[in-house]
């Protein structure tokens, strides 16, 4: 057992210490360098070490990595996933479960439950948050089209995007004389179709949220108030 | 005969496991591997967060699970009756079930910022094009799995939300067809108990599977594309 | 072989598709339900209308006549509306909004049904005044109790739950 030697980082305990190389610079000579893997000194000898596997155990299942962009960057432009890049996700799980459990503590208007259901009770049902542009959208048309066409429509566009991006895409970079079609984020025009449908979705929302008293003048069944 | 040191039980173990699947290397490999520093950015985290928000999910939701009763039958029913018992009488209940509830928002939100950052940085381009209608078929999932958990407790706001979603979706043309989808929907002519039973059973089990199953995939092809290029 | 397969999945696929189709639930069966007003229809004003219900042991429900929309004839309503227009004309309506079955609400001061989900609206007569609801409401068959003159007749079901 003694002999332990394998390969890879994490092994590394058992084998003998590596010497940390000095380097000089400007003066500050013998400062200990970062250690060219920075991590947990965790290996298959030590107490934790079915936590490290426990952590790992996940990529693991998810199979072989392929090829990647870090594999031909140079070192100092990448680091290890494990500590480096995994340390603030166990603190945003404790920052998300704590703001769950406060929200759950102190704001129980949305959670109170209204009398069991019964078909003969006259309730106003109105749908949650990220619902309710769907519902303001409703009162916009004739319901088959608002209903049945519109949303499959855009969900439909939504998941074929990648194939409209790259087959209308450059067509309209050529007929634009751009020289290229940037991602949306440096792109005019799917950049404002992004913002724009925020936008569309954000407006319904506060209309609906406006209340019933809100009224705006509209094509069809004006006019059309809030929920 | 001397006890063995701890230390020494658990090398033989992971020496036993060596030598059936190369698993310290597995475990390197998968630990620290080399991540490019442009992955630093705060909005590449939004993914994660999505994951640790379903997987909080499924623990309250199976704790849920075991007082709730799916039954609609009478008035009050038992699933209305087990769910004030969870809020008011089970230990730390109104705690699993508000933070069921409040990370089901948090979660719509979440699943909307990962989404803008991926199309905002344009991570949909090839070779991650059916990551990404993975990822959209995952939001559909995500929004029928709160249409159909919005029923469960069986209160007026559910029974009348849940009606007027059953009838657009009973819109369908020609109406035979939405007639059709409207009676499957319900298990009847009527909003009534088989409805309950069939979004139960639609939350608890057909949707849960699903999006584990399309979750694994959905990381199977970030593993083997690796994190996309800054734009 | 592609023909096994076909096989394999439609003698698989056909139960689960049949066993998802929803039976009638035992004890579920028509009849003519008795209703008791808050008034005879003879004390009704023009003008005005009396909601009732759907009575709840047994746990029943009403079947309308005629509908548009999302009503249809056949379909279910837990309430309706005894009305008498200006012309003292008696309808009885199912309480379903025909946009999408919310219960409709009388405006008392406006004279009309006014619904609370997508804000349409009826005349009295059943007509549509304001969309997005794009039919009348649907009538249920009834007919007055001889015994009692609170009562009405209405064609329902027992619904067995």
């Amino acid at each position: 057992m003694d002999e332990l030697k394998k390969e890879g980082p994490g092994a590394a305990v058992s084998a003998p210490a590596k010497e940390v190389p000095l380097v000089e610079s400007d003066g500050h000579v013998g400062h200990t360098l970062e250690p060219e893997w920075k991590r947990l000194p965790i290996g298959p000898d030590h107490i934790l070490y079915p936590v490290v596997v426990g952590l790992a155990l996940f990529p693991i299942l998810m199979g072989d990595a392929g090829h990647h962009l870090a594999d031909d960057m140079p070192d100092d432009e990448t680091h290890p996933f494990f500590p480096d890049h995994f340390w603030p996700y166990p603190i945003i799980a404790v920052v998300m479960l704590i703001a769950v459990g406060l929200l759950a503590a102190f704001v129980q208007k949305n959670l109170q439950l209204e009398p069991s259901a019964d078909p003969r009770a006259v309730t106003i049902p109105r749908p949650d948050w990220y619902f309710l542009f769907l519902f303001q959208l409703l009162k916009l048309g004739p319901e088959l089209f608002m209903a049945l066409v519109i949303p499959p429509v855009v969900l439909g566009a939504l998941i074929l995007f990648p194939f409209i991006d790259s087959i209308a895409g450059p067509r309209m970079a050529k007929r634009l004389g751009w020289k290229s079609w940037p991602v949306p984020g440096r792109n005019i025009i799917t950049g404002s179709i992004f913002v724009g449908g925020l936008a569309v979705v954000a407006l319904l929302t506060l209309w609906a949220l406006a209340g019933p008293q809100f009224c705006l003048p509209w094509i069809i069944n004006s006019p059309v108030c809030g929920a | 005969m001397a006890i063995p040191h701890p230390r020494d039980i658990q090398l033989a173990v992971v020496n036993w496991l060596d030598d059936r699947y190369p698993f310290t290397k597995a475990v390197d490999e998968a630990l620290y591997q080399r991540v490019p520093n442009f992955a630093n950015a705060f909005y590449y985290c939004f993914g994660g967060m999505v994951f640790i928000l379903v997987v909080l999910q499924l623990l309250t939701g199976i704790l849920l699970a075991l007082y709730y009763v799916p039954d609609a039958s009478g008035n009050p029913s038992p699933a209305y009756t087990s769910v004030n018992y969870i809020q008011s009488t089970v230990y730390l209940g109104w705690l699993i079930r508000g933070v069921h509830f409040w990370g089901a928002n948090l979660l719509i939100i979440m699943v909307l910022l990962h989404m803008a950052r991926v199309y905002w940085t344009g991570s949909y381009r090839a070779p991650r094009e059916l990551n990404w209608m993975v990822g959209v078929t995952m939001l559909l999932i995500i929004l029928v799995f709160s249409l159909s958990g919005y029923l469960l407790p069986w209160d007026n706001k559910a029974y009348f939300a849940t009606e007027v979603t059953i009838k657009i979706a009973g819109l369908a043309p020609p109406p035979q067809l939405g007639v059709f989808i409207k009676d499957l929907l319900q298990g009847g002519s009527v909003l009534g108990p088989p409805t309950l039973q069939r979004f139960f059973t639609i939350h608890v089990f057909v949707l849960p599977a699903l999006i584990v199953l399309l979750m694994y995939v959905h990381f199977r092809f970030i593993r083997a594309h690796g994190i996309s290029e800054p734009m | 072989m592609a023909s096994l397969l076909t096989a394999t999945v439609v003698i698989g696929g056909a139960p689960i598709v049949i066993f998802l189709w929803p039976a009638p639930p035992k004890g579920q069966k028509k009849t003519s339900i008795k209703v008791s007003l808050t008034k005879p229809i003879s004390q009704i004003a023009n003008a005005d209308a009396v909601k009732f219900d759907a009575p709840t042991s047994p746990n029943s429900a009403f079947i309308m006549a005629d509908g548009g929309g999302d009503n249809a004839a056949g379909d279910l309503a837990f309430g309706g509306f005894v009305v008498k227009d200006a012309t003292g004309k008696v309808n009885v309506f199912a309480i379903n909004c025909s946009h999408l079955g919310c219960s409709i609400a009388l405006n008392t001061d406006a004279k009309t049904f006014d619904c609370p989900c997508h804000g349409s609206r009826f005349h009295l007569d059943g007509s549509v005044l304001h969309g997005p609801a794009a039919n009348p409401l649907s009538h249920l068959n009834w007919k007055q109790d001889d015994a009692n003159p609170n009562t009405i007749m209405v064609d329902g079901i027992t619904l067995g739950f």
